[in-house]
């Protein structure tokens, strides 16, 4: 990896206190960009990750807070990312849950419209004010993380359903964006190692990894080199895709 | 006096009309003449790419964030002036 793909950027990421989110963290200031991350609540021993993370790779973190259950803390975070400057280069939604694994006639509508605001609202007022930075620079590369349950039905009804919205979203943002020098697309992973992939028993964790050709589930570190891919100038000609990061689901 | 600065003293003693007319006859690239009766799409330059760039203008001009409903019911030059009113900016 090209250690200052991302030199000189600023790049804002949703939900970096773990996983996937907190993979892409580290891959971008590896990269050299400096991160202005969205998470839920402070938390001491993210905060030391990230004074580490900063010395050792001379770049800059700042944290702010929001509920993505909650449209007044998003925006109110959309207005505290606003006023800092520079603008941003890059914006990740990665914050997502995982949602009802019961069968979706036995789903309360509540809990659709729980994940919906989660996975897709928030991030498209999130995606509403920083895009309008990114206007007036015209460039910027924005990121949603769909999935492959969008493709095949994989999870929950509001879990599958949000995250195929989540695709509709990004690839009309990037017919709006495209003449303000802004590419938007969308990575759809597979089954990941993290604590939202832990919740799928082993038995399908097992039956997932047979399906990828490559034979196995994926680590975060690898959807994060697909995101360091997007947000960087290497795709300069790509938007308004869905990038599947998945081991190869084929059939 | 160095250009910037004078340009800049210049800038401080507009007043907030002229700055505001400014924001739409620079942005949409119209005269200032018949600029109070614009509304939007009412000049072909005032579309929805024109619009952000009224919005861009009127934020830095005034140093202020407009909340996207605000973005959404600036329809005209007269809305505008009621809408500036909620930032604290007296046109
Ligand atoms: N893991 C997979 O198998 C997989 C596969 C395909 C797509 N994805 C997508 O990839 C993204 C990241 O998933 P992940 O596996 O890293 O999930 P994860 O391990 O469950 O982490 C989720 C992250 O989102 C944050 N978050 C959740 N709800 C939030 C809320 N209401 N407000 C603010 N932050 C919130 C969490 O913060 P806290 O730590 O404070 O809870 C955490 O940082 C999601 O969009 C997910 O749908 C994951």
């Amino acid at each position: 990896m090209g250690l200052d793909l991302l030199r000189g950027k600023v790049a804002v990421v949703t939900g970096a206190h773990r996983g996937i989110g907190l993979a892409i963290l580290e891959r971008f200031v590896q990269c050299g960009a400096d991160v202005r991350v969205v998470n839920r609540r402070a938390d001491p021993a993210f905060s030391e990750r990230c004074r580490a993370l900063e010395q050792e790779h001379g770049v800059r973190i700042s944290e702010c807070f929001a509920d993505f259950e909650d449209e007044a803390q998003v925006k109110d975070a959309a207005r505290a990312l606003c006023a800092m400057k520079p603008a941003p280069d890059i914006l990740v939604n990665n914050v997502g849950i995982a949602g009802s694994t019961m069968m979706f006639t036995m789903t309360k509508m509540e809990a659709v419209r729980r994940s919906f605001e989660v996975n897709l609202f928030s991030a498209i007022a999130l995606t509403q004010a920083l895009s309008r930075q990114m206007m007036r620079q015209k460039r910027g590369s924005i990121i949603f993380l769909s999935s492959s349950a969008a493709f095949d039905g994989g999870a929950g009804i509001d879990y599958s359903a949000s995250k195929a919205a989540v695709i509709g979203a990004a690839r009309r943002m990037a017919v709006e964006l495209g003449k303000f020098g802004i590419r938007v697309n969308a990575l759809a992973p597979g089954l990941t190692r993290t604590d939202m992939g832990a919740v799928t028993s082993q038995a399908d964790q097992a039956q997932a990894a047979s399906r990828a050709v490559l034979g196995r589930i994926a680590e975060p570190s690898e959807i994060a080199d697909a995101a360091a891919f997007l947000a960087s100038d290497l795709s300069r000609f790509v938007t308004g895709q869905v990038l599947r990061v998945d081991g190869g689901i084929l059939r | 006096m160095p250009e910037a600065f004078r340009h800049e003293s210049r800038k401080k003693s507009m007043t907030n009309k002229e700055k505001y007319i400014n924001c739409f006859t620079q942005a949409l690239e119209v005269p200032a003449e018949g600029v109070e009766k614009l509304e939007y799409q009412g000049v072909e330059s005032w579309d929805s790419v024109g619009h952000m760039s009224l919005v861009a203008a009127l934020e830095d001009a005034f140093g202020i964030q407009m909340d996207t409903d605000d973005i959404v019911d600036l329809s005209s030059f007269e809305k505008g002036i009621a809408i500036m009113k909620k930032y604290g900016v007296e046109i």
